[in-house]
């Protein structure tokens, strides 16, 4: 999801900028390792949420760059709606009772 | 998930695989420097920098291969990959290879081969068309006696069923003699009925099979030729129809040939089919033959059943002194055959699953001490990122290569098994035909190739890739909770090997005290120096009753008269040779029995001196002598079991009972010793004897014992034979004892069989056991230095180590012994003068085991002890 959220606000990004930006965005707070985004970005190569182009950095360095496709676009929506009915069931749960 | 066109990306990713590689690994690059030159930004030096983005990043190889799984044939990947690897892994070890292989090859071949057999008996018998409709139709009384059906009854069935659509009785084979082409040759004919080869839907390749009314008293004899006699005897000629062969002194003309391969049990020696209908023997008592029959499309096995239970019953009241408590069983034919061997057979797969199981425990003994050595191997395969699956994986591919190669090796072993079944089993099972390595027989033997490596496997697998990398990595590979885990397994391992190996070999030794027991029993016969042969005179050129008497009576004078020969004889039915006479004994002056059966007895006749010739005792009365002849007044002698039975407080000699085959009344004159005629190990039944010249047939036995060797014996009784008529062939020539060996062709297959995998067993748990313990004890070359360097003895330190390897041998003793009783229950019918408790056995198995665990834990043991203790100490 976060990977989808990434390209859906900067476009396309190479997979380094992603976990860039997952860590800033995050500040910090969600350390994964960094090589675990390439296996999760080929399995979503594979279902088609994404797509792959080979393109120039600004350093002028080959990088694979990812793209979000209309199908990864659906996913990310379905998601994120997913996540936020369970993140507020949760905070239902924890928020303390009204006196 | 796998739809058609996920598929078709894998399958395309075969051939793009190199290119991905080379993208992901420039993508991975890409971002690690990227990251490296950030961190170099942010003020790390040098290394430090690469390291840090390396750390931050994770397992790259690891990720990689994640990446391509995703993509790719993972599983076909790993397997290839696991498959090069375990060769490349076995081949350093070819010593360990060869005994795993060998074990395996064993457990698997010996399975292989007895599946074979159940395969080829029960589970698919007959190659026949809808094979399911053939049944077996039986005639049972109710006291339980199985018998075959009298001729009479057959034909009654056949005319008033309704649910068969055809009925036949199987080929009773009958010796004839062919002359008239060269010398005189043996062959035997298959007398059966018309219906024979319908009931199994079978048609000849040429010509064709006898009608109902060629199968009529008078109709002129008529052969169906199996495909081996049109071959060798008339060369294939597709003209042979219509021509003659000379039988018996009677002209038989060829109407068929049967196609090639054709089989039934009972039929493995005939030459020829010919019409039984003329020589059947007519009574309702002569429960003879054999009945199978053809259900009609659509009636089940119990439709069957209960129309031919409603004829018995009719027939019953028809004919009460006959037909009483006689009904009629309808089963599959192959239920039929089963009935017969199951328990054998059920026996026999037992013991090779436990001769596999053990093959098992032994292989995973020797993997868990292999595993050990590789500790550290796993250790950095661990640290590789390889997970605990992916390893357990790996092994279990060494271990299942292992197995196949096992399962190729037993194939050879199986095959060579099944040819010594094939001559070893009783001819009636028809095994030649049908016991061969076929697609069936070899799927199962991959199969438990396959099963067994990993049952072998899984448990060394596991334990090995539990292991903590780190604690292995820093401690030289001896974390001694993992050790002790591992040794924990082993001492399971032990016991349950000694477990298995006690019900083998207490198996074993039950069935081989009772074959000994039964070769050494005392028959009543003298079975030294005595030579038997059989002769079957020809019906025709011996017409007359008078012409073969005269015979018989002329060889056995000049049998007598030969040197060496002290005593000369003939009896009807040899004793231990199965040929078994029945008929009723009803006495004189006694009401009539309500059940012929409850009177059934033994029928013989003997030539006068038959009795001393066999060391027969004679009890009471006297011998047949010269003067009872056809002419003179029928008289018997009966044995003693009957004597008891019949006459329990009286002197039976003077009384007389009705001959079923002659209808006169014979007057006993004398009571002999009882002998078994079936095998040593059944009890005799009640017989009587008439004198042959009051009883004479034409095919005899004639027995001849004398002072020399039995070779020569064979030359002077082929030589009297050949004087009185050179057209006559000697047949089953043998000596006594080899008659006595012979009937127990089973229980010597059974004893062989068994102790066979005995031996096996025994081999296996010493070789198990040592390894074992020798693993243990290299474990602990530390702790024996430490021991030794704080004055533990030699003594000390061999009864520490024997210790281990005969604990667990004890209790696989405690639960191997409780376990053997129960299953010695089961072999309680195979047994012979043999308790299934037999204290013997039971001592000395448990006895023997044990006393190879101490010594298979000796060896390891006096090297343990022989450690320097400094060296040991120093060196680890």
């Amino acid at each position: 999801m976060l990977i989808l959220r990434s390209l859906d606000r900067l476009g396309p990004m190479h997979g380094y900028g992603i976990a860039l930006h997952i860590q800033e965005m995050s500040d910090s707070v969600l350390q994964v390792e960094e090589g675990s985004l390439y296996p999760a970005l080929q399995r979503m190569l594979i279902k088609g949420w994404v797509k792959a182009e080979w393109g120039q950095t600004e350093n002028n360095r080959r990088a694979r760059y990812y793209k979000l496709t209309p199908a990864g676009l659906k996913q990310l929506t379905e998601e994120v709606s997913e996540f936020t009915r369970v993140m507020e069931a949760i905070t239902r749960v924890i928020e303390p009772a009204l006196p | 998930m796998e739809g058609p066109g996920e598929l078709w990306r894998r399958f395309l990713f075969l051939f793009g695989r190199s290119r991905f590689n080379r993208e992901m690994e420039e993508e991975l690059r890409f971002h690690l420097e990227s990251r490296a030159e950030r961190n170099r930004a942010e003020g790390m030096i040098g290394d430090e920098a690469d390291c840090a983005a390396r750390r931050r990043f994770g397992n790259a190889p690891l990720l990689e291969e994640k990446s391509r799984e995703a993509w790719g044939w993972s599983g076909l990947d790993h397997l290839t990959q696991d498959v090069k690897f375990a060769i490349r892994s076995l081949r350093k070890n070819p010593f360990f290879v060869v005994v795993v292989i060998l074990t395996l090859a064993f457990g698997i071949g010996v399975n292989t081969a007895i599946f074979s057999a159940v395969n080829a008996l029960l589970l698919n018998p007959y190659p026949f068309p809808q094979p399911d409709r053939i049944v077996s139709v039986e005639a049972r009384h109710t006291s339980g006696t199985n018998i075959n059906t009298g001729y009479r009854d057959y034909l009654d069935w056949q005319q008033q069923n309704a649910v068969f659509e055809t009925m036949a009785i199987t080929p009773e084979s009958r010796g004839y003699t062919l002359t008239g082409a060269g010398e005189p040759q043996r062959m035997t004919g298959g007398l059966t009925t018309a219906g024979f080869l319908r009931v199994l839907g079978v048609n000849p390749v040429l010509g064709r099979f006898f009608t109902g009314d060629e199968d009529k008293p008078g109709a002129a004899p008529v052969a169906v030729l199996t495909y081996a006699t049109w071959r060798q005897r008339f060369g294939g000629d597709p003209a042979v129809l219509g021509r003659t062969m000379t039988l018996n002194a009677r002209t038989f003309t060829v109407i068929g040939v049967l196609p090639r391969g054709f089989a039934f049990p009972g039929i493995e020696t005939c030459d020829f089919f010919s019409a039984l209908g003329e020589s059947a023997s007519m009574g309702r008592t002569q429960h003879q033959y054999g009945v199978v029959a053809r259900l009609r499309a659509g009636v089940s096995v119990e439709q069957a059943q209960s129309d031919m239970s409603t004829i018995a019953r009719r027939l019953e009241q028809q004919y009460p002194a006959t037909n009483t408590g006689w009904g009629v069983k309808v089963q599959p034919i192959g239920a039929a055959l089963a009935e017969e061997t199951g328990t054998l057979v059920g026996v026999l797969f037992a013991a090779v699953g436990f001769v596999l199981l053990l093959a098992c425990v032994n292989v995973s003994g020797l993997l868990l001490a292999r595993a050990s050595g590789r500790t550290k191997e796993i250790a950095i395969r661990s640290s590789l990122g390889a997970g605990r699956g992916r390893i357990v994986r790996q092994m279990l591919t060494e271990t299942v290569l292992l197995s196949l190669s096992g399962g190729a090796v037993g194939i050879l072993l199986a095959v060579w098994l099944m040819k010594v079944l094939r001559a070893a089993a009783p001819e009636e099972l028809a095994l030649d035909a049908t016991l061969h390595l076929n697609p069936a027989v070899l799927a199962f033997t991959v199969a438990v190739s396959l099963l067994t490596g990993i049952v072998s496997g899984l448990a060394p697998a596991w334990s090995a890739s539990g292991a903590e990398p780190n604690s292995v990595l820093k401690e030289d590979g001896n974390a001694w909770s993992r050790t002790r885990s591992r040794n924990r397994m082993m001492s399971w391992l032990v016991a349950g090997e000694v477990a298995l190996s006690v019900i083998l070999m207490a198996g074993a030794g039950l069935l081989m005290k009772s074959f000994a027991l039964a070769l050494d029993v005392d028959t009543g016969l003298r079975v030294e120096h005595v030579l038997t042969f059989a002769l079957n005179l020809p019906g025709a050129k011996y017409s007359s009753e008078a012409r073969v008497s005269a015979f018989y009576g002329d060889l056995l004078e000049r049998l007598k008269s030969s040197a060496g020969v002290e005593a000369v004889a003939g009896v009807m039915n040899l004793p231990m040779t199965a040929g078994i006479t029945g008929g009723s004994f009803q006495v004189e002056g006694r009401p009539k029995a309500p059940d012929w059966v409850d009177t059934l007895v033994e029928y013989n006749a003997t030539t006068p001196g038959y009795f001393s010739a066999m060391g027969i005792p004679i009890l009471r009365g006297r011998d047949f002598n010269a003067q009872d002849n056809g002419a003179s007044l029928p008289v018997a002698i009966v044995n003693e079991t009957l004597a008891r039975q019949y006459f329990p407080n009286e002197d039976p000699i003077g009384h007389r009972y009705r001959d079923d085959y002659s209808g006169k009344w014979r007057t006993i004159v004398g009571v002999t010793a009882s002998v078994q005629h079936e095998q040593p190990t059944k009890p005799p039944m009640p017989g009587v004897y008439a004198p042959h010249a009051q009883w004479p047939s034409n095919s005899m036995w004639v027995t001849v014992r004398g002072r020399g060797d039995a070779a020569q014996l064979t030359e002077t009784a082929r030589r009297a034979v050949r004087e009185l008529d050179g057209d006559l062939p000697l047949l089953k020539i043998r000596t006594m004892r080899e008659v006595v060996a012979d009937s127990l062709t089973e229980s010597r297959l059974m004893a062989s069989l068994l102790s066979g995998f005995a031996v096996f067993a025994l081999l296996l748990a010493a070789i198990g056991i040592y390894g074992i313990v020798d693993y243990s004890v290299r474990q602990r070359r530390r702790e024996m230095g430490i021991r030794m360097a704080l004055g533990a003895t030699y003594g000390d330190v061999v009864a520490l180590v024997v210790r281990k390897g005969a604990l667990p041998a004890v209790a696989g003793v405690a639960v191997g012994v409780p376990l053997a009783l129960a299953g010695a229950g089961v072999i309680r019918a195979m047994l012979y003068g043999t308790s299934p408790r037999d204290l013997t056995v039971f001592m000395g198995v448990p006895a023997l085991l044990l006393l190879v665990a101490v010594g298979a834990s000796y060896l390891p043991a006096r090297r343990a002890a022989k450690v320097d203790s400094m060296a040991a100490l120093r060196c680890e």
